[in-house]
């Protein structure tokens, strides 16, 4: 495969991102030996896509990744550290101090948001149609759930969409009727918010307007999906 | 949360330290970003324990690789979170962990799809990237942030989308195309 500006820009995005796989990604790493142009390419994905990593909330690793890495690094000095009982000390007091102010840190964290709950998304789709017909997400406050419409058609004439939660066990439970158009947003009671962050699952169904009279799905369930954590 | 200049300057001392075998100065880079390290090995790998392997690797790697870096690589804490990502790649490449992992019971549902992001990182992703990724249509910015985020494959991100895996390849790599004219004007 030649070497082409737009082969070059297209696979070094790719690889980046992670997306270029398997063979193909071996032979691009084989590009980048050979090419300065192709990993001055690659170079500019890793720091313009980098800075979407300095957005992730960090998590204290535990002690035991260090220790592992210096065991990796040195193995005759972490066994002769063990034996003697000295030598960590010079890093233990920096790492003790830093071990407390995290932990400070986090307990100031939790005292702020309490209910540090993980959010939710997912999209509602159909298979014969490219774009999702809802895309669905949840808000950190106010046990808000957000719907926007994509590519989401009105129901048919006399009829509703109705939204459900789908628990793990008993019955769906309602969440109102959706328009087809615009942006929608739910606000879930606690119990709602216990079921869906459990089952992690939405349904919608096709109702009479103004949605189902008996409380429980009465029309057929056109949509089922599945929000995943982030 | 974007460090500093300081913060790069500070890393950039122990960074040339450690490529000149300091290893305490390594203990400090270490003490400095191994959480927001982790953090981001976390989010892709979903798991403590790979998230964990991922971490040592990374800094084994930087251990002995510290001299490579200069400046084209972007800023020091950069070169080293693209460490961290690719490694974290790797493992889950080798190990085939899958994301969608543990949803096995929903096979019996047959629409079943999902689009994984939330709007926190959605709205940071924007906030980054001088504003570029809002000019991508959703899909495609949803799919490259997907990829970024959590390591998705294509063929991972056509189940969650529920849609065919070259509709797929062409929001990612139109999406990118489109990203890279942006942030070159």
């Amino acid at each position: 495969m030649k070497k082409t500006p737009e082969r070059i820009e297209s696979l070094a995005a790719e690889y980046v991102l992670g997306s270029l796989r398997g063979q193909a990604r071996v032979r691009f790493e084989r590009w980048m030996m050979e090419s300065a142009r192709v990993r001055q390419e690659v170079w500019f994905w890793e720091e313009k896509l980098g800075q979407l990593s300095s957005e992730v909330p960090p998590v204290t690793p535990p002690r035991s990744a260090w220790k592992s890495i210096e065991r990796r690094l040195w193995p005759q000095t972490a066994r002769v550290k063990a034996r003697s009982g000295i030598g960590l000390r010079w890093i233990w007091p920096g790492w003790s101090l830093t071990a407390t102010a995290a932990a400070v840190v986090l307990a100031v964290l939790l005292v702020q948001q309490p209910t540090p709950t993980p959010q939710l998304s997912g999209a509602i789709v159909q298979a014969d149609i490219s774009d999702p017909l809802w895309l669905v997400s949840e808000s950190g406050q106010n046990n808000l759930l957000k719907l926007r419409s994509v590519a989401a058609s009105a129901a048919d004439a006399g009829k509703d969409y109705e939204l459900w939660i789908v628990p793990e066990d008993g019955q769906p439970l309602s969440l109102g009727v959706i328009p087809a158009g615009g942006v929608h947003q739910v606000t879930l009671t606690d119990e709602a918010r216990t079921a869906l962050s459990q089952s992690r699952t939405l349904a919608i169904s096709l109702e009479p307007l103004g949605g189902s009279p008996t409380g429980a799905p009465t029309g057929p369930i056109l949509h089922v999906t599945k929000l995943y954590e982030l | 949360m974007n460090p500093g200049q300081t913060d790069q300057e500070d890393l950039m001392r122990l960074l040339f330290s450690v490529a000149h075998q300091d290893r305490k100065a390594f203990a400090r880079l270490y003490e400095a970003i191994a959480s927001r390290m982790f953090g981001l090995c976390m989010k892709l790998a979903g798991q403590r324990e790979l998230a964990e392997e991922a971490l040592q690797e990374a800094f084994i790697q930087i251990w002995h690789h510290a001299g490579e870096y200069h400046e084209g690589r972007g800023t020091p804490m950069g070169w080293m979170m693209t460490i961290a990502r690719y490694r974290t790649l790797d493992l889950i490449r080798s190990r085939k962990v899958r994301q969608t992992a543990g949803d096995d019971h929903l096979e019996h549902v047959e629409d079943q799809r999902a689009g994984p992001l939330d709007d926190s990182l959605r709205n940071a992703g924007s906030a980054q990237l001088t504003g570029c990724l809002e000019e991508l249509t959703d899909v495609q910015r949803d799919s490259i942030l997907l990829s970024y985020y959590r390591g998705f494959t294509h063929e991972e991100l056509a189940q969650a989308l529920s849609s065919p895996i070259g509709t797929v390849k062409s929001w990612i790599r139109r999406g990118l195309l489109a990203l890279k004219r942006c942030l070159e004007q």
